[in-house]
C-alpha cells in the first residue's frame, strides 16, 4: 500500500491517512481482509509519529472499515458492517453538509456541485 | 504520570528584562510537543531551566518530580538534550567522545550506539573538528540517546542542517519514539518537522504563553477569518468576539484567528457580528503562527 504525506495539504496528517486508506478501498486497490501496517511500520515509513498512525486506525475502526485483531494486526473488513438505510444516510450527511458548506465559500453553484459529483462517480466505475 | 512540569516559571538575564513571564504547562509521558516562538521568544532559556543549567527566578521547573538543580545527578542521567548550538571538544575523535558519555550513564545501551553509529557512518578515529555540522549534529544525538532516556529536550536539533540530514534526524527520532515511547519536548522552526513528530503544540511569546493545544485541533477547530476594513473600523467589533484570539491588519483587510470551526466562525462573524463578506478558512500552522506572532511587537 503506498500512503504519502503531503505537508502542504489542508487536511492534519491523520486526515489524510484516513482518506488514502478509504481511496485505495473504494478503488480496489486494497482488497477486503488485506492486513494494513502496523503503526511503528507505517510510521516509520512515512516518518511521522505513531501515534499518528494509530488516531487515524482508531478513526476507521470506528467507522466499519478496518479492524484490529489482537495480536494478529490490523485488517481491512471482509464486509462493511450492515447499517440501517436511516443511519446510512445520516452518515453521509456529515460530509455532504462540509461538500456544501465548502462549496458555499468558495462560490460553487449547487448544479455545480451535482456536476463534480457525477464526473467523479463515473472515475469510480472506470 | 507527568514527566515534566513548568509552574510559574521566570527568568531574566538582567534584572528588569524578563525573558520568562510566568510559564505553565507541563508534558505527560509519552507525550511530544513541539515548542514554537520567535527567535528571542524564550525557548531556548526554557529549555535550559528543564534541563537545569540555569535556574528559575520565581516558579519551578519539575523534571519526574525533581528539582533539575536540587538533584542534577539523577536528572541528567535520565534525561537527554541536543542543542543547536552544542558545542563538544573539538580536539577529541567520535569515539572518545562517545566514550566519555557512555561512562556517566549506567543505563547507556551499546546496541543502540552500535546501530546509530553504522546508521550515520561515523568514524569512531574521526577528530570532531573535522566534522561536517550535520556529522556533529549526528554524534551529539547519538550521545544524547544511547543511554536510552526517559525525556528528551532538544533545542533546534535541525537547526542549521541541509534536508536530508534534517529528515535523517527526524527518521532517527520517530524510531526511537517507536522503541520507547520516549516524552519529547523539542522547538523547532520547521513546521513540517514539527507537524510529523508533534502532537500537541506549545507557543510562547515574549516569555509568555500564547497557545498550547493539540496539534489536530489547530487545524481542524481554528480559522483564520479575513474581513475588509470598511467602511467603518471592526477590529473592536472582531476583538470582542468569543473565541477571537487574535487581531491584526494586513493591508485594508483585518486577519482574525478564531478558535472556533469554520462553519461555526462563519455564522458567529455573519450573525453576531453583522459583518458580511468575510472568508473564513482552515489554517495551516506556518500561518498560524504568523498571524499569532508576526504581528506582535
Amino acid at each position: 500500500m503506498q500512503l504519502h504525506i503531503n505537508s502542504g495539504d489542508e487536511l492534519p496528517i491523520y486526515r489524510q491517512i484516513m482518506r488514502q486508506i478509504i481511496d485505495a478501498v473504494a478503488a480496489g486497490r486494497i482488497s477486503p481482509g488485506e492486513q494494513l501496517p502496523s503503526h511503528r511500520d507505517l510510521a516509520e515509513q512515512l516518518v511521522i509519529a505513531p501515534l499518528t498512525v494509530k488516531k487515524a486506525y482508531d478513526e476507521l475502526e470506528r467507522q466499519g472499515l478496518i479492524s484490529t485483531q489482537r495480536g494478529r494486526g490490523t485488517f481491512v473488513r471482509e464486509r462493511v458492517p450492515a447499517i440501517e438505510p436511516a443511519e446510512r444516510r445520516e452518515r453521509l450527511r456529515d460530509a455532504a453538509q462540509r461538500l456544501l458548506s465548502q462549496a458555499a465559500l468558495s462560490g460553487v453553484s449547487f448544479d455545480e456541485v451535482l456536476t463534480l459529483l457525477a464526473e467523479i462517480q463515473k472515475g469510480i466505475e472506470r | 504520570m507527568r514527566v515534566l512540569e513548568f509552574n510559574d516559571v521566570y527568568r531574566a538575564y538582567q534584572r528588569g528584562s524578563d525573558v520568562l513571564r510566568g510559564i505553565t504547562f507541563s508534558l505527560e509521558a509519552g507525550e511530544v510537543v513541539g515548542l514554537l516562538g520567535k527567535n528571542g521568544a524564550g525557548k531556548t532559556t526554557l529549555i535550559r531551566v528543564a534541563i537545569g543549567m540555569i535556574e528559575a527566578q520565581k516558579g519551578s521547573a519539575r523534571v519526574f518530580g525533581l528539582d533539575p538543580r536540587a538533584d542534577a545527578l539523577e536528572v541528567k542521567r535520565r534525561v537527554g538534550y541536543v542543542s543547536e548550538d552544542q558545542v563538544l571538544p573539538e580536539f577529541l575523535s567520535v569515539g572518545e567522545v562517545i566514550r566519555l558519555h557512555r561512562g556517566l550513564f549506567p543505563t547507556w545501551d551499546e546496541g543502540l550506539e552500535r546501530r546509530l553509529r553504522e546508521r550515520f557512518a561515523l568514524s569512531p578515529k574521526s577528530k570532531i573538528k573535522t566534522l561536517s555540522k550535520g556529522q556533529a549534529r549526528q554524534v551529539a544525538l547519538l550521545c544524547a540517546v544511547a543511554h536510552r532516556p526517559e525525556l528528551l529536550l532538544l533545542d533546534e536539533p535541525a537547526g542549521g542542517l541541509d534536508p536530508s540530514a534534517r529528515r535523517e534526524f527526524l527518521e532517527t527520532s520517530i524510531q526511537l519514539l517507536n522503541e520507547a515511547g520516549t516524552t519529547i519536548l523539542f522547538s523547532s522552526h520547521y513546521m513540517t518537522d514539527v507537524e510529523r513528530m508533534a502532537s500537541r503544540i506549545v507557543m510562547i511569546h515574549e516569555g509568555r504563553l500564547l497557545l498550547d493545544n493539540n496539534l489536530d485541533d489547530l487545524r481542524e477547530k481554528f480559522t483564520l477569518v479575513m474581513v475588509p476594513n470598511t467602511p467603518e473600523d471592526r477590529r473592536a467589533r472582531l476583538r470582542g468576539a468569543a473565541g477571537c484570539l487574535s487581531v491584526r491588519d494586513q493591508g485594508d483587510a483585518l486577519h482574525a484567528i478564531f478558535a472556533l470551526e469554520p462553519e461555526r466562525c462563519r455564522c458567529v462573524v455573519e450573525k453576531d457580528l453583522g459583518i458580511q463578506n468575510a472568508y473564513c478558512t482552515p489554517i495551516a500552522l506556518e500561518d498560524m503562527f504568523i498571524e499569532l506572532v508576526g504581528g506582535r511587537s
